[in-house]
């Protein structure tokens, strides 16, 4: 990047809205991190903040949903967690975002059903990823997890298309 | 909300149901617990007698044929809240000190 004008405005435009739903994507995986979900399997959040990668993908963006999702996963990750955790997060968003971003041409789901199925395959991921690091006891929560996927993803749809038809988007005009 | 996503929903949750199911009936009471740590087992102890297992970083119990974590030096104190163990394949994992209690 040299000194002179490089961007155009348009593109310093995005930048900054990128840079925005970031951080505001970390700010409430870190509220969610505060609520404590243990009993249910290690580690387990909502993750509200895919929310923002929903909206992205149906927004058509699907270039800035995983930019900004990447982002925070890397900067989740060096402010509050290891090596590891970056793993399983890794994981689970690349492919709850893929997977959000092919079922979005599925003309009979909705935001709510892509959204449920992302959570689902989310937890999927990072149960293949405890497997290579915990061991093969992990499979044992594969039942829960997906239970518990479904829902939050589910939940996180329904957060989505509240802010999707805020912002002008409901859902014919988006197809 | 669609058709498709109560489909969808209600397909995941049935998988989840008959997965839960087949782990169930797979279940069997294990012999013994194993201790790992950074991978590799440390020890193994049988299952039918009461102990404590005393490690750099945590503390393990074995009493009634059930093993948990009584103690952990970390901050989240996730493999204390993990709860009793005694089926076969069953873990309590402490990722911080990387100490993994398993049945065997």
């Amino acid at each position: 990047m040299s000194s002179e004008q490089s961007y155009t405005r348009n593109q310093i435009k995005k930048i900054s809205l990128y840079a925005m739903l970031t951080a505001v994507c970390i700010i409430i995986g870190y509220v969610e991190s505060l609520v404590e979900l243990s009993f249910i399997a290690p580690g387990v959040k909502v993750g509200l903040s895919n929310s923002i990668a929903c909206v992205l993908v149906f927004y058509g963006d699907i270039k800035g949903a995983f930019a900004v999702n990447i982002s925070r996963i890397l900067l989740t990750a060096l402010l509050f967690g290891s090596p590891v955790s970056l793993c399983f997060a890794l994981a689970g968003g690349i492919i709850s975002l893929t997977v959000m971003a092919l079922l979005k041409k599925c003309r009979f789901l909705s935001v709510i059903g892509v959204s449920a199925l992302g959570g689902a395959l989310h937890n999927v991921a990072q149960c293949a990823v405890g497997l290579v690091f915990v061991g093969r006891g992990v499979i044992f929560y594969l039942p829960v997890l997906l239970a518990f996927g479904v829902a939050c993803g589910a939940a996180v749809g329904v957060l989505s298309k509240l802010i999707l038809a805020r912002i002008g988007k409901s859902e014919k005009n988006v197809r | 909300m669609k058709k498709g996503d109560i489909f969808v929903i209600a397909a995941v949750c049935i998988l989840a149901a008959a997965l839960a199911g087949v782990f169930f009936a797979l279940k069997k009471d294990g012999k013994t617990v194993l201790v790992k740590v950074d991978n590799e087992v440390v020890c193994e102890y049988p299952l039918d007698t009461d102990r404590e297992i005393v490690l750099e970083h945590n503390t393990a119990v074995i009493r009634n044929g059930e093993a948990y974590m009584r103690e952990a030096d970390c901050k989240n104190q996730i493999c204390v809240k993990s709860g009793k163990i005694s089926k076969r394949g069953e873990c309590i994992v402490c990722l911080p000190n990387r100490v993994i209690l398993e049945i065997k």
